[in-house]
């Protein structure tokens, strides 16, 4: 366990350095900002206040940016001969791959603490009280890591991981500003509702605003739960079939 | 007897070799175009699926011609930024140095790359305004106003373009470049064109109002709608002409200074 610690201690000091870090805590400031100012009185939420509405499609889409450095973080270290040095070294082949998920925690709880220290003067709150709050955290980390996963398991797989990850930023984007994250379903073309009502993002953020609100809704939280199962251990599986003994 | 061309021919045959050379490399690492073409089309569709139907209600119009406008503008724009991430490596492998060394204008390589980049706009531009009014895109103000539309944001690019190679030489860092970028989309996505001035909070709105994207995508929508409006054209003309003026004379001292640095 020493060599993941002291690999994950190598990852947080090198995010000062190349900025990783400080891009996971302004990533959900800007954005929560951008959809706020932009956005608050174009969509129609029916009474509830945009930022409380919006706050879960941010959290989600900083998770998700940061998979993409994930992924470019991921090709790089593999392919560097950093990477082929510690294949040599006397620790676990996966033990890099632990130390990199350990670090994408460390920087979603980062960006959620970011989200939420911005939403607050804007309106945001935590009406479904300490329980519920613990349990939006719980389910947005886990969410983090199922994305690092897929993430790892792109990454060490890519060819050319700058055009890989920019090519991930497409179905990014789709996922989530088509989610009723960003408005309410009736808000969208009649021939685009179905594939938003269902799609995972929307299925995670209304389960992310119930738990903010205090109204879980039992089928939703299935769903969500399914889908974040489902992720965790795909991606878990290929990002570990990633690790074993190639060079 | 050699033959000899004159300057000015030989610097816009030069020029176009150097952008040939881009050219090559943009179709070898498609990031650029993917970035310049794909990226936008796609933002355009899916910000069109989310905005309409709210504008439809607030404005009685789906505002689809601003944004194309603003996609035309942001594509052009992260097209420019992917092509200068390569700049650096260029600065420290001596290439620059190299092309400094030859027997051609020197501001050949500059005006190559502004030609190259100018050539990447039109073709993304004509595609979003393809993919535009695929959506339901018309121009009621003729053909002139539509070929302004499109060579505004080429107009852009190219000053935006001198401006990133100013940055990507001063500062050689990614992380630089990727700051400028989240800056220049956030003023393209924060203007006045995106949703009506009063229903931004009060102490934004004159940053909204006056930076220079907003008087491009109100001038741009003005050109689909009904044909040439002067005030914000004249503005957007001044705000090109100034930040043209400042980015191209510190492009030329710092391609100077990266080229004659050696390293």
């Amino acid at each position: 366990m020493t060599a993941v610690f002291a690999l994950t201690e190598r990852q947080i000091r090198a995010s000062f350095r190349n900025f990783d870090i400080v891009f996971a805590v302004l990533v959900p400031i800007l954005t929560f900002v951008g959809f706020t100012i932009g956005l608050r009185n174009v969509i129609d939420t029916g009474g509830v206040g945009y930022s409380q509405y919006v706050l879960p499609a941010v959290v989600v889409q900083a998770m998700l940016f940061g998979a993409l450095n994930t992924t470019d973080l991921a090709a790089a270290e593999k392919s560097s001969a950093f990477g082929v040095r510690l294949r040599t070294l006397p620790i676990s082949v996966r033990a890099p791959m632990i130390a990199r998920m350990l670090y994408c925690l460390i920087r979603g709880a980062l960006a959620l603490a970011a989200a939420f220290a911005v939403a607050y003067p804007f309106g945001f709150r935590m009406d479904g009280g300490l329980l519920l709050g613990a349990t939006f955290v719980l389910l947005s980390l886990a969410l983090t890591l199922a994305l690092s996963f897929g993430a790892e398991a792109t990454g060490t797989r890519a060819k050319r991981s700058d055009t890989s990850s920019q090519l991930l930023l497409i179905p990014q984007l789709l996922l989530v500003l088509l989610s009723t994250g960003m408005a309410p379903v009736d808000s969208f073309p009649r021939l685009v509702q179905p594939f938003v009502e269902y799609q995972p993002i929307s299925q995670i953020t209304e389960t992310l605003r119930g738990f903010a609100s205090g109204e879980v809704v039992a089928s939703n939280l299935t769903m969500t739960l399914a889908w974040c199962i489902a992720l965790l251990v795909g991606f878990g599986y290929l990002a570990l079939r990633g690790q074993a003994g190639r060079r | 007897m050699t033959a000899v061309k004159t300057p000015s021919r030989a610097l816009a045959i030069e020029s176009a070799i150097f952008a040939g050379r881009l050219t090559t490399r943009w179709r070898r690492n498609p990031l650029v175009p993917l970035q310049s073409l794909l990226f936008p089309a796609i933002l355009l569709i899916i910000y069109y699926l989310l905005v309409s139907k709210s504008m439809t209600r607030l404005t009685g119009g789906d505002s689809l011609d601003t944004v194309v406008s603003m996609c035309a503008l942001a594509g052009g724009m992260a097209g420019s930024l992917a092509a200068a991430l390569a700049i650096p490596e260029e600065r420290d492998s001596g290439l620059l140095s190299r092309f400094w060394m030859m027997p051609v204008h020197r501001a050949s390589a500059l005006t190559g790359t502004l030609l190259a980049e100018a050539t990447r706009t039109v073709v993304a531009t004509a595609v979003i305004v393809g993919v535009g009014m695929m959506l339901g895109l018309r121009f009621h103000g003729g053909v002139a106003a539509a070929a302004l539309f499109v060579l505004i944001p080429v107009l852009w690019v190219s000053v935006y373009a001198t401006a990133v190679i100013v940055v990507a030489l001063r500062f050689r860092s990614r992380a630089v470049l990727t700051w400028f970028s989240t800056l220049s989309l956030g003023a393209v996505f924060g203007s006045s064109g995106v949703a009506p001035i009063d229903l931004v909070p009060r102490w934004i709105r004159p940053v909204v109002q006056f930076q220079p994207m907003s008087s491009t995508i109100q001038s741009m929508k003005a050109l689909a709608r009904d044909g040439f409006a002067v005030q914000p054209l004249l503005w957007m003309f001044a705000w090109i002409f100034g930040i043209g003026l400042v980015a191209g004379t510190l492009a030329v001292r710092s391609y100077r200074a990266a080229a004659q640095s050696g390293a």
